[in-house]
C-alpha cells in the first residue's frame, strides 16, 4: 500500500511538473497526444496502457540496442528528425465521448500535438477521431472494438490493432483445424458483455460461424457490472456446447470461472477473448480452476532473452506486473505511429499521414505476432493477426496456430481436475 | 432441478442485498435522508477484508468482525464531520453532500488501491457442497446465512432492546425523545455506525466470491435502492424480504429471459409497484 | 434616476461578458469549455424548473435528455434527414413521457419522486442498450462532415457558442416570466407546503405536470444540442445516471429555484472541472474526482443553500455597511 501512495504522489508532483514548468527549448520535440480513460470503470485498462506507452516512448527516445530489430530501438530518439525525442501528453477522458472530444481539441490547439493515440472504448474514438479528421492531424486507434471506427471514409484514422472480424475467422480457422485433428465441435455458445466491445466481437463470431456452418447452440448477452452469473452457467450447462466463448471484462470473467466450478459444470474447451481474461488478475485469482482455458492473444512474453521477454521486463520494472495483451497491442500501434513519424522525417500533419499509409512493417520488427503492419484505404491494419494461448500451471502457452506454438494443446481442457 | 438451482442461488444473493440494503433503510427511515454513499460503504468494506486478510491472516470470522469495527468508526465519523451539518439544511444540499462523498470515497480508494481489480485469496470457504443435486458454493452459502441472520439481529436490536427502542423514537419524534432525555445526535451517530457497518460486512462477505475494483460501489447502491424503496423506507425487515425478492428476480429472469432483461425487469416491476402502493412492501403509508 | 443594484449590475456584466467570450477567448479549447458550459446551464437551467422551483427532485432527468439526443441523430441514420430535424420528434416523445411519468410519481412525495424517476431513467438506459434498432450498446453516429449548414456540423465552436446561448437566454427568458406570473407563485406555494396549498385550491397536480413538461422540452431540447455537438450519443452518454446527476449538483451548487442559480453553479463547476482534468487527469491517480467530490462536499457543508446565497449575503453585508457609513 505505502508503495501506490509513493507512485500517486509521484505521479501528482510529475503532473504539476509537467504543467507548471513546460520546457521552452523542447521545441524538436514530437509531440503525441494520448486520450484514454485513467478514471472510471475503464481506468484499470487505461492505466496499463499508459505505462505501456510510457516504456514504448522509452524505447524510442533512448538507444536500446539489446532490442534487434524493433524500429527505432537501436538509436537514441528520431534519426531521421535530427535525434528528436517524442514527448507525450496524456489526457483522461473519463469513458465519456463529449469530454474525449474536447481532449482532442485541447490536444491539438492547446498543446500542438503533432498526432494523436488513443482512445480505448470505441465511444470515445468515435468522436475523437472526428476531431482529428476535421482538423487534419493523425490519429492512430490503439485499440477499440466497433467496426466502423476505420471505414467512415477518414483520411486521418489509422487503427493498428486487429478487430472483430479477425479475431472471428481466426476461432473459425482453429475450429477447422481442431475437427480435422477429430475433436468434436458441433455447436458453441457465445457469451458477451454487452457494451460495444463485447456485442462487436459477439456479432463477428456469430456472423463467420455461420458462413463455417458450425451452430451457435446458445448466445447469452449480459452486463459486466453483475454480481452474479450462476443463471448464465446454468443455460450453459443445460445446452452443452462443445467449446464456449466468452467474451468478457475482468470481474466478469473471474466470476464466471469460480461459478463454472461451483455449479460443477465443465464445457469441453473454454475460449476467452482476450481482455477479462488477459487482464493481470485473472490468472492470481483463478489459475487453480481454470486449467485447459483458451485465450486469444497477440502477445507472448517469450523466452528469456528474447525482445519480447526484455520489452516485458521493462514493464514489469515499472507498473510490477506482466505486459498483457491489451496494452501490448496499444504498444504496437505506439511504434508503428513513431515509425511513420520517423520516415516522415517532419512533424509536418501531411507528410505523417502519408507515411502511414505506406507503412510496411514486416514480422520481425514487430513486438506482437501480427504477419506485419500494413494500412488498407480505410487505415484498418490487414497484417494484424493473432495466437491462440492456453493457460498451462500459471502462465499461458502459446498453442496456436501449430508453426508457431510452444506447448502442446490440452483439448478436453481439465478446469480444476488434478 | 436447474430451476431450483437457480431459486437457490438468487436467495443467497438476495441475502447479502439485504444486508447493505438493511443499513440503508436504517438512515432513510429514521432521518428521511438518502446516502448516495451507501454503495461506497460496500466498497470500502471489500477493501477493508482484503487488507485484514492480508495483514493479519485471520479466517473470514476475524476479517468480518473487523470489518465490521472499521466501518462503523467512518459511518460514525461521516456522521459526525458532515451528515450532522446538512441534516438542518435543505434536502438538495443533502443529495449533494452525499454525492460528494460517494466520489471522494470512491477516487480515494481509487488513489490508494489503483484501478486494478482485485479479489481475496483463497480461504477455507472456497469450493462447493453438492445437496442432492444442486450445488451450493461454500462462501455463497455462508455469505448468505450470515448475511440474514445478521438483518434479523439489526432487526431485533431495533424493536427488542432499549438502544433500539431510543433510536425509533428518535426517528418518530425528536423533540419528545429530547423530552425523554435521548440524545438525538448520540442515537443518529449510531444508526451511520451500524449502517456503514452493516454495508461493510456485506461487502466483505461478497469479496469472499465477487473480484472489485473501486468503481463497484455504484452497482451496489443502486441496487440498494430498489431494495430500500421496494420494501419501504425505514423498514429493516421490509428490505429483507425485498433483498431477497429482488435477488430472487434476477436470478430467475436472467435465466429465463436472458441476463440483459433481469435489471429491465425489476426496474419495471419497481416502477409498477411505486404506483400500487407508493409506501412499498412493509412502509408506513 | 434609479441606481443599478448590485445584483443587476453583476447579471449585465456577465451577460456582456458572455456575448464577448468567443472573441477574446478563440482558442477552439477555450470555446469548446465555453460551449460545455452553456449546454450544462442549459440542462441544470431546465432542471431547475420542476426540481427547483417546483421542489421535486427528479435524479432521472436523463430520460429528457437522452430522448432528445436520440432523436436527431436516428432519423438522420435512418433517413438522412439533418439531424435539426429530429428535435421537434424528441421534444414531442418527451413531453409525452413527462405525462406518463408525472401522472403515477406526482402523486409521490419527497423521496419516493426522486427514487421513482431514477428508475425509470435506469430502465430506459437498460432498454435502449438492447434495443438494436436505436444502435442498443455501440450507440448513433452524427454526419462526420456537414453537407450544408443545415447538419449544424460545424468545425469551430463559435456557431455552436451562440446558437447554445441564444436557447439559455430564452429559456432564463421564460423561467423569468413563469417566477412572476400566477403560475411562479404556485410553484412556490406548492414547494414550500404542498397540502395547504392544495386546502387554498391551487390546482397541485396540474401544475406540477405543467412544470414537468417545460422542464422536459428544455431538457430535451439540450440532449438534441448535445448530440448535434458531439456527433455521437450512446446509452451511457444519454441516460446514463451521471447526466442526471450533473444537473442536480450544477443547481444545487448554484442555487435552485432561483433564476440565475444553475448558471452560477455551471460557471463554478464547469471550468472546475476542466481544469482539474487539465491538471491532475493525465497522471490518471484520480486527483480530479478526489478535488471535485471534495468541493461539492464542502459546499453542501457550508453553503447548503447553494452559492448564489453567498453572493446574496455579501451584498446585503456590502449595502448595510454603505448604510451604516
Amino acid at each position: 500500500m505505502d508503495r501506490s501512495w509513493m507512485k500517486s504522489a509521484a505521479a501528482v508532483a510529475a503532473c504539476l511538473l509537467l504543467f507548471g514548468a513546460r520546457p521552452a527549448g523542447a521545441a524538436d520535440a514530437v509531440k503525441i497526444g494520448i486520450i484514454w480513460p485513467l478514471t472510471g470503470n475503464a481506468a484499470a485498462a487505461g492505466q496499463a496502457s499508459k505505462a505501456a506507452a510510457e516504456v514504448a516512448a522509452d524505447i524510442v527516445n533512448n538507444a536500446h540496442p539489446e532490442l534487434g530489430d524493433l524500429p527505432l530501438a537501436k538509436t537514441a530518439g528520431l534519426p531521421n528528425l535530427g535525434g528528436a525525442k517524442l514527448e507525450l501528453v496524456f489526457a483522461d477522458h473519463q469513458g465519456n465521448p463529449s469530454l474525449a472530444q474536447q481532449l482532442a481539441t485541447r490536444l491539438i490547439t492547446q498543446d500542438k500535438v503533432n498526432v494523436l493515440m488513443g482512445a480505448y472504448q470505441s465511444s470515445c474514438s468515435f468522436t475523437a477521431t472526428a476531431v482529428a479528421e476535421r482538423y487534419g492531424v493523425p490519429f492512430m486507434v490503439g485499440e477499440s472494438a466497433a467496426l466502423n471506427i476505420t471505414g467512415r471514409g477518414f483520411k486521418w484514422v489509422f487503427r493498428g490493432t486487429p478487430i472483430a472480424s479477425d479475431y472471428a475467422r481466426t476461432y473459425m480457422r482453429f475450429f477447422a483445424d481442431m475437427k480435422q485433428q477429430g475433436k468434436k465441435i458441433d455447436s458453441i455458445a457465445i457469451v458477451n458483455e454487452n457494451t460495444d466491445y463485447g456485442t462487436s466481437v459477439a456479432d463477428a463470431i456469430a456472423e463467420e460461424a455461420k458462413k463455417a456452418n458450425i451452430p451457435v447452440a446458445i448466445r447469452i448477452p449480459y452486463s459486466a457490472s453483475s454480481t452474479d452469473v450462476s443463471a448464465q452457467v446454468l443455460q450453459l450447462k443445460e445446452k452443452r456446447p462443445d467449446v464456449v466463448i466468452f467474451i468478457s471484462y475482468t470481474a466478469d470473467s473471474i466470476l464466471y470461472m469460480k461459478t463454472l466450478k461451483n455449479l460443477d459444470y465443465k464445457p469441453p474447451m473454454i475460449i476467452g477473448d482476450d481482455t477479462g481474461f488477459s487482464d493481470p488478475s485473472f490468472i492470481p485469482a483463478v489459475a487453480d480452476i481454470a486449467q485447459g482455458v483458451m485465450n486469444r492473444s497477440a502477445w507472448a512474453i517469450g523466452k528469456p532473452g528474447s525482445v519480447t521477454y526484455k520489452i516485458n521486463e521493462m514493464y514489469k520494472a515499472k507498473t510490477g506486473r506482466d505486459l498483457d495483451d491489451t496494452s501490448a497491442r496499444n504498444m504496437q500501434s505506439f511504434f508503428a505511429l513513431a515509425d511513420a513519424i520517423n520516415r516522415a522525417g517532419s512533424t509536418d500533419p501531411e507528410k505523417i499521414r502519408v507515411a502511414l499509409t505506406e507503412t510496411d512493417l514486416k514480422p520481425e520488427q514487430l513486438m506482437m505476432g501480427y504477419q506485419g503492419v500494413k494500412f488498407d484505404h480505410t487505415g484498418q491494419n490487414i497484417l494484424a493477426s493473432t495466437y491462440l494461448i492456453q493457460l498451462h500451471g500459471k502462465a499461458y502457452d502459446l498453442v496456436w496456430p501449430e508453426k508457431a506454438a510452444t506447448a502442446q494443446l490440452q483439448w478436453p481442457m481439465a478446469g480444476w481436475a488434478k | 432441478m436447474l430451476l431450483v438451482q437457480v431459486v437457490v442461488g438468487g436467495l443467497l444473493l438476495g441475502a447479502i442485498y439485504a444486508l447493505f440494503s438493511s443499513g440503508l433503510t436504517l438512515i432513510w427511515g429514521m432521518m428521511n435522508f438518502i446516502n448516495f454513499a451507501h454503495g461506497e460503504f460496500v466498497m470500502l468494506g471489500m477493501y477493508a477484508a482484503l487488507l485484514v486478510v492480508v495483514w493479519l491472516g485471520g479466517g473470514p470470522a476475524v476479517f468480518g468482525l473487523a470489518v465490521a469495527l472499521l466501518l462503523f468508526f467512518l459511518g460514525v465519523a461521516v456522521y459526525a464531520s458532515l451528515i450532522r451539518h446538512v441534516l438542518r439544511g435543505p434536502m438538495l444540499a443533502q443529495i449533494l453532500s452525499t454525492f460528494g462523498l460517494a466520489l471522494l470515497l470512491r477516487y480515494t480508494a481509487f488513489w490508494i488501491f489503483s484501478a486494478n481489480f482485485v479479489s481475496l485469496p483463497e480461504t477455507w470457504l472456497s469450493g462447493s457442497v453438492d445437496v442432492g443435486g444442486i450445488w451450493l458454493p461454500i462462501p455463497q452459502l455462508i455469505a448468505g446465512l450470515l448475511a440474514i441472520t445478521l438483518t434479523i439481529v439489526l432487526h431485533l436490536l431495533l424493536t427488542r432492546t432499549t438502544v433500539g427502542s431510543r433510536l425509533l423514537a428518535v426517528s418518530e419524534d425528536r423533540t419528545a425523545a429530547m423530552l425523554m432525555g435521548i440524545r438525538p445526535d448520540r442515537m443518529q451517530a449510531l444508526a451511520w455506525g451500524l449502517s456503514a457497518s452493516a454495508a461493510g460486512i456485506a461487502g466483505a462477505l461478497m469479496a469472499t466470491a465477487y473480484p472489485w475494483s473501486p468503481s463497484v460501489g455504484e452497482t451496489f447502491g443502486l441496487i440498494a435502492f430498489v431494495v430500500v424503496a421496494l420494501g419501504g423506507f425505514g423498514s429493516v425487515p421490509g428490505a429483507m424480504y425485498a433483498g431477497l425478492i429482488i435477488g430472487l428476480i434476477q436470478s430467475v429472469s436472467a435465466f429465463w429471459l436472458g441476463p440483459i432483461y433481469k435489471d429491465i425487469v425489476v426496474y419495471a416491476l419497481f416502477a409498477v409497484l411505486l404506483w400500487l402502493r407508493p409506501q412499498g412492501l412493509m412502509g408506513r403509508a | 434616476m434609479k441606481r443599478l443594484s448590485p445584483t443587476r449590475l453583476g447579471i449585465a456584466v456577465f451577460a456582456v461578458g458572455l456575448l464577448l467570450y468567443p472573441l477574446v477567448f478563440t482558442n477552439p479549447f477555450y470555446l469548446d469549455i465555453g460551449v460545455t458550459f452553456l449546454l450544462a446551464a442549459i440542462s441544470a437551467s431546465a432542471w431547475n424548473i420542476v426540481g427547483g422551483y417546483a421542489g421535486q427532485i427528479s435524479v432521472g432527468h436523463s430520460m429528457f435528455f437522452g430522448l432528445g439526443a436520440y432523436a436527431p441523430l436516428l432519423f438522420y441514420q435512418l433517413l438522412g434527414w439533418p439531424p435539426m430535424a429530429g428535435i421537434p420528434i424528441g421534444i414531442a416523445a418527451s413531453v409525452v413521457l413527462a405525462i406518463i411519468i408525472g401522472m403515477p410519481t406526482f402523486r409521490l412525495t419527497g423521496h419516493y419522486f426522486s427514487m421513482a424517476t431514477i428508475a425509470v431513467a435506469e430502465l430506459i438506459r437498460i432498454f435502449t442498450g438492447t434495443w438494436d434498432f436505436v444502435g442498443a450498446a455501440i450507440g448513433l453516429q452524427g454526419p462526420a462532415t456537414a453537407r450544408g449548414w443545415w447538419d449544424l456540423t460545424f468545425r469551430g465552436e463559435t456557431p455552436y457558442y451562440y446558437i447554445f446561448l441564444g436557447v439559455l437566454a430564452a429559456l432564463l427568458f421564460i423561467t423569468h416570466t413563469i417566477e412572476r406570473r400566477r403560475f411562479g407563485y404556485y410553484l412556490r406555494a406548492i414547494k414550500a407546503r404542498e397540502r395547504a396549498a392544495r386546502s387554498l385550491g391551487v390546482p397541485v397536480l396540474q401544475i406540477k405536470m405543467q412544470a414537468l413538461m417545460l422542464s422536459a422540452i428544455f431538457t430535451s431540447l439540450a440532449g438534441s444540442l448535445y448530440a448535434i455537438k458531439t456527433g455521437f450519443i450512446d446509452p451511457e452518454s444519454g441516460f446514463g445516471i451521471l447526466v442526471s446527476v450533473q444537473m442536480v449538483i450544477i443547481a444545487a451548487l448554484g442555487g435552485a429555484g432561483t433564476l440565475f442559480g444553475p448558471v452560477f453553479g455551471a460557471l463554478i463547476l464547469i471550468p472546475l472541472q476542466s481544469a482539474t482534468n487539465t491538471w491532475f487527469g493525465g497522471g490518471g491517480s484520480g486527483l480530479t474526482y478526489i478535488l471535485y467530490g471534495g468541493i461539492i462536499v464542502l459546499i453542501a457543508r457550508f453553503e447548503p443553500g447553494g452559492l448564489f446565497e453567498l453572493w446574496h449575503r455579501v451584498i446585503a453585508k456590502y449595502r448595510s455597511r454603505r448604510d451604516a457609513a
